[in-house]
């Protein structure tokens, strides 16, 4: 019984080390059901103070979709299309219909990204992103897909103290933070069931999900 | 045996964390892509414009071994934009046909160089 016991406390800790709480199937129900194909990226909502996270995210948010094995509307041609069509803003679009997006795209499902708050910590050159993701069916305006959570990205773990402070700002360069935004929709997005052209379409029903609301340290 | 077990359960769960190999080979996908949105110059046009070829010649680290939805597209669009209509819309044609779940928005830029 003792061993038995410790068996399932190690098997609990192995599950909560990757954030594990439920199957795919019984967190992203919706995704199962309705087996969307094609996924719009809408350019993210920026609620932080720093004025470039929007192109942090929108850039490195079609590689993980397409690598989760979907086909997702090519960025640089649907950003021109929506400022086209005067729906460049997301946040008209985040709780209302997203039918016309389904009929000028073909898109399945719209992805909504909402950067609640971006802050570097200069001594210890960590960059903490507060980040929401919404992935909402363009047919029935459901969220199939939802998660919030807390990334704490570790730009130069070797750099510590007064000397390693200078040499950290220095080089913390742009694409650093393009690492950032990547690890964030790296971390959150290889949750996504895959897609039809994923090489586990249709088999990871019963894999374990991410936590909902989540906290990581990324180094 | 029951060591083994553990050890085979604890391998298993986490492999089953993570996403396998890329189905794609990206390049240098991520910093060219952005610096066009930053900046969209010359340099930076270029920069992107050479990315995508090199995706296109080449997808050697992907499993699945094709060019990635959308990047076609996307390389038709920007030669479009740059006034390359001819082998932008070679391109826009490539994706349809490589991938026809892009019939509906493909067609509507093809009606727009049409127009």
């Amino acid at each position: 019984m003792k061993k038995l016991l410790i068996f399932a406390g190690l098997f609990s800790i192995i599950l909560s080390s990757c954030g594990v709480s439920k199957t795919k199937y019984s967190a992203y129900k919706g995704m199962y059901d309705e087996k969307p194909h094609t996924i719009l990226i809408m350019p993210p909502i920026n609620n932080s103070t720093n004025v470039d996270a929007k192109e942090y995210f929108h850039t490195t948010l079609y590689e993980p979709l397409v690598e989760a094995g979907y086909y997702a509307i090519p960025p640089f041609l649907s950003m021109d299309i929506l400022k086209r069509e005067s729906a460049y803003d997301s946040e008209l679009f985040l709780n209302g219909a997203l039918s016309q997006f389904g009929e000028v795209f073909g898109a399945d499902l719209a992805i909504f990204t909402i950067i609640h708050s971006w802050s570097k910590s200069q001594l210890w050159a960590n960059v903490t992103v507060e980040v929401e993701y919404i992935i909402r069916s363009t047919k029935t305006n459901e969220v199939v897909f939802r998660r919030k959570g807390k990334v704490i990205y570790k730009t130069n773990s070797g750099a510590s103290g007064l000397i390693g402070v200078a040499a950290t700002v220095a080089k913390t360069a742009l694409t650093d933070y393009v690492a950032v935004a990547r690890a964030c929709n790296d971390y959150v997005l290889k949750d996504l069931p895959d897609g039809k052209y994923g090489l586990l379409h249709g088999q990871d029903k019963d894999k374990g999900a991410g936590l909902e609301n989540f906290k990581v340290t990324i180094n | 045996m029951r060591k083994y077990l553990l050890a085979a359960v604890a391998v298993f769960t986490l492999a089953s964390c993570a996403r396998q190999k890329p189905l794609y080979d990206w390049h240098d996908y991520d910093r060219s892509s952005y610096f066009y949105q930053k900046d969209t110059d010359k340099e930076s046009i270029k920069d992107l414009l050479d990315t995508y070829h090199d995706m296109i010649k080449e997808q050697k680290e992907g499993t699945r071994g094709v060019i990635p939805p959308g990047v076609y597209a996307d390389y038709g669009f920007l030669l479009l934009q740059e006034g390359d209509i001819k082998k932008g819309s070679q391109m826009l044609e490539r994706e349809l046909k490589l991938y026809p779940e892009s019939k509906i928005f493909i067609d509507r830029i093809l009606k727009m160089i049409e127009e």
